[in-house]
């Protein structure tokens, strides 16, 4: 009786899950089925979820992929992507290190500025900060977008790691201390190996954060050879009165696959990464 | 430990990389960039032109100078200038609407080329004098005209002969087609008689003109009693009315863009200008089209005069780019532009065969009676003005004649600015 | 650990700088300027000279009817994707805690929407729900719930419909990961406990798991509050603040105001605003969390 009753139960689960999967992925099939059709079949008739299969073609991916554009524009998303990434890392965790393991006068004060900072969204402050890159003169410079993409992800990034530097014992740093080690041999040598699987999370949101980002960049990039890639995609739509949805969708198919080959290799990390954050939250 | 090594190994490289980049933007001093702002669309053919006829002509001709030319969508380049204004970063060489060059030029940032440039008279000596009074506000000269163009009828042949209506030229026949080519076809699908892909004045000055209204006085200094005059106001009236009755859409966001509903049956007329032939042509080769002048009403049939300048920038290397700016204009440039549907205003590019024998003949009649949207500073902001005000009478939420009434007041506050 | 020598005193600082010269530079000094200008009087050209105007700025959002069109723009916004988000995405963790097989999968495939790019979902919204696009076909000729093709990018509250269901679509991936987690740590002796009191699944989850998991919901709804109000792209994409900005937000007026008219003063005051706005609504909702006793 009882595990007939929970057999019912376990279906309506797997039921209602199947359902939420469809709905998550609909959208993505209906844009990889579009990007697959030629341009002039987007407005045929009847519209069809699934193009004919006769008329399946791989001419937008051809266009897009023979254009020289679009790997200037995906060179340059991997490479602020990665150096945001990289820096970033590297920056919060040497802070998240020494907040969470030393006591220092204003230790509280600056921390709690830190986290405070979160609750402002990064474009609310797209003003000033556009104000400070042109008296800096990052204003149209591929690597100018990237202290502003490390600066947003430090806070995140900060409070996340500390959590875990706090989790490791003190027995294991004094010992290192009492064997004559320096602050910086206990960051190196301890600190930083034990925190890898945090810093791997952390870095994976950077990641796609930077990856992703349009509004600063689509505000001070200017030239055609230092778009990324989201700059790129919007570019293509909406210009002259008639949208090239095939193209647009064949671009974003090509962006969506190395998020996803991340995503799915590290998705262990993500999970992870999330817990960290919101127990402790 | 490994892990340290290899992040410390990736910060090296990143650290490595900003050096790289700041030396490199330093050496590229050399051999002089400029940087040329468009709004050619990055799929036209008149941007293939450009990039692979145009510039690495101008770049064999003058070895020392190389031009990095940037495509932005066309509003996206009015707030682009106006940004890069503000953060010192402006190109050298814009080619901007003419009818932004009196903001662009009250902002201070346009070159006074008759001041400037010695051979000023004799450039623009060759370059249709019409199209060169565009660049003139005041005393001064701030920019080259670079091409022409207006809007004119294009018209589906087949849905036409279908619905048995005559191409329109009257205002009167165009109300009565537009209506009739609205409704049904034969998938079940709606069918609109005519596109409007946005409520600007760009989109509306023709209609309120050939309705026999205005914007504003001769003088540009006054708006009431022109923008909220009774003829201005029958022709706001008439174009919603039709919006209404579901006869006329196209500047809904969820709308079918103009050249894809044009090309697929679904909108039966248009009015646009010369560079739809070519996008017609690429994209939907198939459909049958005419073209026609805009329908004449108690204004006359009126159209909008466009085209665009262009202009040196206060920032500019000025060597480079007035050279650039001479061979944009040059005949050989306007030639080559002209084949893909821009109308050239180089006196001796107008001449050519090509001109003679191009598809924009039509348009050239247009120009004539063109008339140009107010060449004030304000333009921009009363262009918004005129859109918002236009929005609130098509969804109904303010009549004509109430909108306008209010968009007199808000104009005269702009135009005394 | 105190500081020892004055070696490692001047390695701790060595760590700490870095971090902080780019925090405080590019988003620590931000924040004060945008404070500052926001009182003075910024526009197109003015970029050297700000003179103090006082409130003069706030006086203009304030008495701005666009600005309350977007305020409650995007106070609607916030109020139906949050508790949009949370619920869904609460609802899919529990059925997942209750599942053994293909957990993993499941996450997988609620978690895609997360990592999709806000360019690309939104311009994908945008040619779902276009007049002449796929769910008005399916809605007129397939179920036939409608004769006439719904207008959904539009009007006011249907275009901002749009943006709310791709907000809400986009967001449960991350609430269901995150509750999930919460789920996972409640100890399974408080349900035996439950049990053994003869409470129903309903009571369970209401006196059991809710409780256990109250801080990660003030945590989601704090982080998602935020997230409401920073929505730009989508509307950007979608509508474009289209018909005369009535479905424009907070953030895409702002950015209009700014990028698009050169008024920096007042693009500062109405940042400050949502600022402020958010930090009050963040005091309350720690305040009505802590108060609640369940």
């Amino acid at each position: 009786m009882r595990s007939k009753r929970n057999q019912r139960a376990n279906l309506l689960r797997y039921l209602l899950l199947l359902a939420g999967a469809v709905l998550c992925t609909l959208p993505m099939i209906y844009m990889i089925s579009t990007s697959l059709r030629p341009n002039g079949a987007l407005y045929e008739f009847p519209p069809r979820f699934f193009p004919r299969l006769s008329a399946v073609t791989l001419e937008n991916y051809q266009y897009i992929l023979t254009q020289s554009k679009f790997y200037i524009n995906f060179l340059n998303s991997v490479l602020v992507s990665v150096s945001s990434v990289a820096l970033a890392a590297g920056v919060s965790s040497a802070m998240a290190f020494v907040i969470g393991k030393f006591n220092f006068p204003g230790k509280r004060l600056l921390f709690g500025f830190i986290i405070l900072t979160m609750i402002i969204p990064g474009t609310t402050m797209i003003v000033p900060q556009f104000e400070l890159a042109t008296k800096l003169g990052l204003v149209n410079k591929l690597w100018g977008l990237i202290p502003f993409y490390v600066a947003w992800v430090i806070p995140f990034s900060t409070f996340m790691i500390k959590g875990f530097m706090e989790g490791i014992p003190n027995e294991i740093t004094e010992a290192t201390y009492i064997d004559g080690a320096s602050v910086m041999t206990v960051f190196l040598r301890i600190a930083l190996p034990l925190a890898a699987p945090a810093i791997a999370s952390v870095s994976i949101f950077n990641f796609l954060t930077a990856w992703e980002e349009y509004p600063w960049a689509n505000t001070v990039i200017n030239d055609t050879s230092l778009r990324t890639l989201p700059i790129a995609i919007a570019g293509f739509f909406g210009q002259h009165q008639f949208t090239q949805w095939g193209y647009v969708f064949a671009m974003s198919v090509l962006t969506l696959i190395p998020v996803i080959i991340v995503f799915i290799t590290c998705q262990k990390f993500f999970v992870q990464g999330l817990t960290a954050g919101s127990v402790k939250g | 430990m490994r892990t340290h090594k290899k992040i410390l190994a990736m910060l090296l490289v990143v650290v490595l990389c900003l050096a790289a980049g700041t030396t490199m933007a330093e050496s590229s001093e050399t051999p002089v960039t400029i940087n040329f702002w468009h709004h050619y669309s990055a799929q036209s053919a008149e941007n293939e032109t450009l990039m692979n006829v145009l510039i690495p002509q101008f770049e064999s001709e003058n070895p020392g100078i190389k031009v990095n030319a940037v495509s932005h969508e066309w509003a996206e380049l009015h707030d682009k200038v106006l940004v890069s204004t503000s953060s010192g970063s402006l190109p050298d060489v814009i080619r901007c609407d003419i009818a932004w060059l009196p903001e662009f030029q009250k902002m201070g940032i346009l070159v006074a080329l008759d001041e400037a440039m010695p051979d000023f008279a004799a450039v623009s000596g060759a370059l249709l004098e019409s199209a060169m009074s565009t660049a003139k506000i005041g005393e001064h000269t701030y920019a080259l005209a670079l091409n022409t163009n207006s809007k004119i009828v294009f018209y589906n042949t087949t849905m036409l002969e279908e619905a048995g209506v005559a191409v329109p030229a009257t205002m009167d026949e165009w109300v009565a087609a537009v209506t009739a080519l609205a409704g049904t076809n034969a998938n079940g699908q709606q069918t609109w008689g005519w596109n409007e892909p946005a409520l600007s004045g760009w989109n509306l000055c023709p209609f309120i003109w050939s309705f026999g209204g205005s914007l504003t006085n001769e003088e540009q200094t006054v708006a009431s009693g022109y923008v909220n005059s009774e003829a201005t106001v029958q022709a706001v009236d008439t174009f919603a009315q039709l919006v209404k009755d579901g006869a006329l859409t196209g500047f809904n966001s969820g709308d079918i863009p103009m050249t894809d509903g044009f090309g697929t049956g679904r909108y039966a007329m248009m009015l646009e200008g010369p560079w739809k032939t070519a996008e017609l042509s690429g994209a939907y080769p198939d459909v049958a089209y005419g073209n026609a002048p805009i329908p004449a009403g108690a204004g006359g049939s009126i159209s909008v005069l466009g085209g665009e300048d262009i202009a040196m920038t206060t920032l500019a290397n000025q060597d480079a780019a007035w050279k650039f700016m001479q061979f944009m204009t040059s005949s050989f440039a306007q030639v080559e532009m002209a084949k893909c549907g821009q109308i050239p205003i180089n006196n001796d590019a107008l001449a050519s065969d090509t001109a003679k024998n191009a598809a924009y003949a039509p348009f050239l009649e247009a120009i004539k009676t063109a008339k140009a949207r107010p060449t004030v500073a304000a333009w921009s902001e009363m262009d918004t003005e005129l859109s918002n005000a236009m929005t609130a009478v098509v969804s109904g939420e303010k009549t004509a004649q109430e909108a306008m009434d209010a968009l007199a007041v808000t104009f005269d506050a702009l135009l005394s600015q | 650990m105190e500081m020892r020598s004055r070696s490692n005193r001047f390695q701790l600082a060595a760590l700490l700088a870095p971090g902080l010269i780019v925090f405080g530079t590019f988003t620590a000094y931000p924040i004060f300027r945008l404070l500052w200008t926001s009182f003075c009087d910024w526009q197109l050209g003015s970029m050297l000279q700000q003179p103090w105007i006082g409130l003069a700025n706030y006086q203009d959002v304030l008495s701005d009817s666009t600005f309350w069109t977007v305020f409650v723009n995007s106070i609607v916004y916030t109020l139906v994707t949050v508790p949009g988000q949370m619920l869904i995405g609460l609802f899919v963790a529990v059925l997942l805690n209750g599942i053994r097989r293909f957990s993993v999968g499941f996450r997988v495939i609620n978690y895609l929407p997360v990592i999709t790019s806000w360019v690309i979902a939104s311009l994908v919204f945008r040619y779902i729900f276009n007049t002449e696009g796929l769910l008005n076909y399916v809605l007129t000729k397939g179920l036939g719930i409608t004769s006439q093709n719904v207008r959904w990018l539009d009007t006011r509250w249907s275009g901002l419909s749009v943006a709310m269901i791709l907000g809400i679509w986009k967001g449960v991936g991350w609430n269901m990961v995150v509750f999930l987690a919460a789920l996972q740590q409640v100890p399974a002796d408080l349900y035996e406990a439950a049990e053994i009191d003869g409470c129903g699944a309903w009571k369970k989850f209401c006196n059991v798991t809710l409780p256990s998991i109250r801080s990660t919901i003030l945590f989601a709804l704090i982080m998602l509050t935020i997230g409401g109000f920073n929505v730009f792209t989508s509307i950007k994409m979608i509508t474009g603040g289209k018909p005369a900005h009535q479905t424009d937000t907070l953030l895409t007026w702002m950015y209009h105001k700014a990028f698009s008219t050169g008024k920096f003063g007042y693009a500062a005051a109405l940042s400050f605003i949502m600022a402020l706005t958010l930090g009050l609504l963040a005091i309350v909702q720690i305040k009505a969390m802590k108060n609640k006793d369940l």
